[in-house]
């Protein structure tokens, strides 16, 4: 008689335990049981030191497993009175457990777990067994083992949504940019007109302006001579002196006191330009300005005329009759390239709702209370009551595919939101549609 | 010209017509205006050789101003004058404002003012030509046997033109510059239909050459890129009849023809119109022209300009 029949402690070959995911990583090669082995023989062997760890063996025959015998059951028969002697001879088939839990080792260790966890009693007092594919008998597994395996998939899935997260996060940021780009895109054209218009003036009174030093020059040294002819004796009086004395008055008609006057207004237009030109620049540097941390005591007012600045070419050529009136305020602590990112979503907004020819957009600050309001009135097409819901959700648009992002008002309110602040919209479509800002003093300082 | 050229200006920022103004002091005598609808009125009373027009202004668009300019003084040389040239603005100054130069800012000066000077030479010209202002007739474009080429080497557009054209038009095609050149050797033509694939084809060299030795030659572009630097080339050196993005719309192509064919008409019936069309030498790239089609310029220069 064979105490046991051996089983392959390896796997084979072709075994799908080699799946990271399957249950059958956790793959003991215990040895299985001849189901005629007697009753007393397994007794002995589940106290040999190799099934130490194991709460029940399994039983085989050709090959397949037919059932299991736990320590319990045994514990059971021997603990009868007499048990021992009454059944210690008979083959340990007649106490297997027939619905022991058998498993293909290519089962993924979730789907494992949840049969387990249906199948296996409680309180736990079996193993499981896992068979190939053909059904042949593979080895044991333990349920502490999967126990152990499911916590350390949950921390891994943890990491991985940490790092979903945290790439969720940078690709807002980067979301946030994009938005902040498309709208400073759709601004570039207006604003290169505006910087192209004052530069055009600029050179051009420039390269006026030395020519215009060019016959100053010549008339002084026209001047020179004619001075050195009637003064000085000594000199000879030259034979071309009726050409000189010609020159010198060609000079004076092109060089008189209004070409220099006029060369004076030149230069007066040319410092305006280039004060506008800087306005613009020092417009645009605030508003592609990075540093989203960046806080400081800032008038709410002078950020709306920024704003109003980048946007007022789209509004002339459109059309749009600007109404501003703004308040006494005083100074905000806020991240002021942010608030100048929010008026400017708000104002282009406006714009874009306005489809007909007597455009006109209010903008109006005061303060209310512990906070500076600011509103955006336009007199566009307005939003439908379904839609008005849903403006700050983000990726919602109403404009065409390639037109809008859907994240203007979404970023908006975040800004808002993150400044403690508070946005609200209301609208009555064909009548025209109001944004209202308002953001908390925090730490004011009077007297602006 | 008796005196000075008559230059008027019209542009929304006043510094901008004051520089102007200092710039042509001496050279022409200079009107200037804030507003577009003031400068049509003048163009309507008196004669004016040339108008400089800002495109972004508030109430009529620079295009707009050229239009109605171009409506009630044909011979009234018109440049656009511009801080920023989108594509819109450029194919409308071509399209619409039938554009001399489109100029950018900050301007060039002497180049500026050669460029108005040339302007206003062309207009003394053409205002002492008695214009046929009655539109040639279309019984008369069909008496006319004169030819047109396209150049197409897809196909689709010349589809589409053998569709809107009067069968007493002589339709030539060809499917690549070399035989467009060709054709051109041996025949003249009223029309080109070109159909450019990129921005620094041969095609778009060989337009602007063309122009110089056939300034009769009435060039269409249909482009399929937006390119407005391209657009700009092609009017300020090419002297391009019209630019039209592909693929261009067929009411759009059956205008652009017919008026093709009419100003093709009205500069056989009066030469000094064909100043207007002449083109200055590209600023870059004059020679650039690939070798193997050398040989094609030299025959068309050699034959002239019939």
């Amino acid at each position: 008689m064979t105490e046991s029949e051996s089983s392959a402690a390896a796997p084979p070959a072709e075994s799908p335990t080699a799946e990271k995911n399957s249950i059958g990583v956790l793959l003991r090669g215990t040895r299985a049981l001849s189901p005629d082995v007697s009753i007393f023989a397994v007794a002995r062997l589940m106290l040999a030191d190799e099934h130490s760890g194991l709460l029940s063996l399994p039983i085989v025959r050709d090959g397949r497993p037919i059932g299991s015998i736990s320590r319990y059951e045994l514990m059971r028969v021997f603990l009868t009175p007499y048990g021992r002697d009454l059944y210690g001879r008979r083959p340990i088939e007649t106490l297997a457990n027939r619905n022991a839990v058998v498993l293909a080792a290519d089962t993924p260790i979730e789907e494992a777990a949840r049969l387990i966890a249906e199948r296996i009693p409680s309180p736990i007092t079996e193993d499981f067994i896992l068979i190939d594919t053909y059904g042949h008998y593979l080895g044991t597994g333990v349920v502490l083992d999967v126990l152990r395996s499911m916590d350390k998939r949950l921390a891994e899935r943890g990491h991985e949504l940490e790092r979903a997260y945290a790439r969720a996060k940078s690709s807002q940021l980067q979301l946030v940019q994009t938005e902040k780009m498309a709208s400073l895109g759709q601004m570039v054209a207006g604003l290169v007109h505006e910087i192209n218009t004052p530069l055009a003036y600029v050179r051009n009174n420039v390269e006026l302006t030395r020519s215009a030093l060019n016959d100053a020059a010549d008339l002084v040294s026209a001047y020179e001579s004619a001075t050195k002819m009637l003064f000085d004796d000594s000199a000879d009086v030259p034979d071309d002196q009726e050409s000189r004395m010609d020159r010198l008055s060609q000079l004076r008609v092109t060089m008189d006191s209004t070409a220099l006057a006029d060369t004076a207004a030149l230069l007066d237009d040319t410092v305006h330009g280039i004060e506008q030109i800087s306005t613009l620049v020092g417009d645009l540097k605030d508003f592609s300005r990075l540093d989203q941390a960046g806080t400081e005591r800032a008038d709410i007012n002078q950020l709306v005329d920024s704003a109003l600045r980048i946007v007022q070419h789209v509004m002339r050529k459109r059309h749009i009759e600007i109404v501003r009136h703004v308040g006494e305020v005083p100074l905000i602590e806020c991240a002021p390239a942010q608030i100048n990112q929010v008026l400017l979503n708000l104002l282009s907004n406006a714009a874009q709702a306005i489809d007909h020819d007597h455009g006109r957009i209010a903008v109006r600050t005061q303060t209310l209370g512990p906070r500076v309001m600011v509103v955006v009135e336009d007199n566009g097409k307005g939003i439908a009551e379904a839609d008005l819901a849903r403006i700050f959700d983000p990726f919602f648009t109403t404009k065409a595919i390639g037109q809008g992002t859907g994240l203007g008002l979404a970023i908006t309110h975040q800004i808002v939101q993150q400044h403690k602040g508070v946005i609200r919209a209301t609208s009555k479509p064909g009548i025209g549609t109001r944004f209202m800002l308002a953001l908390p003093l925090e730490a004011i300082r009077k007297g602006t | 010209m008796t005196g000075l050229p008559v230059v008027a200006f019209v542009d929304d920022e006043e510094r901008i017509l004051r520089s102007l103004r200092m710039l042509f002091r001496g050279k022409a005598e200079v009107l200037a205006t804030t507003s577009g609808g003031e400068l049509v009125e003048w163009t309507r009373t008196r004669r004016i050789h040339v108008v400089v027009s800002d495109q972004r202004m508030p109430g009529m668009t620079g295009v707009h101003v050229l239009r109605e300019v171009a409506r009630h003084s044909p011979s009234t040389m018109r440049i656009l004058l511009t801080g920023y040239a989108d594509l819109e603005a450029v194919t409308a100054s071509v399209n619409e404002g039938e554009v001399y130069r489109f100029v950018e800012k900050p301007w060039n000066g002497p180049n500026l003012i050669a460029t108005v000077l040339d302007a206003a030479r062309v207009a003394e010209r053409e205002f002492s030509v008695p214009l046929a202002t009655t539109p040639v007739s279309s019984s008369s474009l069909a008496s006319a046997a004169v030819n047109a080429l396209v150049l197409d080497s897809a196909g689709t557009v010349l589809k589409a033109v053998q569709e809107i054209l009067p069968e007493t038009v002589n339709l030539v095609s060809a499917a690549n510059i070399e035989e467009a050149l060709e054709r051109l050797t041996v025949g003249d033509y009223a029309v080109i239909v070109a159909v450019l694939a990129s921005a620094d084809d041969d095609i778009v060299d060989a337009i602007k050459q063309l122009k110089r030795i056939r300034p009769a030659t009435l060039v269409i572009a249909v482009s399929p890129l937006r390119d407005s630097r391209l657009a700009i080339g092609l009017i300020n050196e090419g002297q391009i009849f019209r630019f039209l993005l592909a693929p261009p719309g067929r009411e759009l192509m059956r205008r652009s023809l017919l008026s093709a064919l009419e100003r093709h008409a009205q500069l056989r019936s009066a030469p000094p119109l064909l100043d207007r069309h002449v083109v200055h030498a590209p600023t870059e790239r004059s020679d650039s022209l690939s070798g193997r089609l050398m040989h094609y310029w030299r025959r068309l220069r050699d034959v002239g300009s019939r």
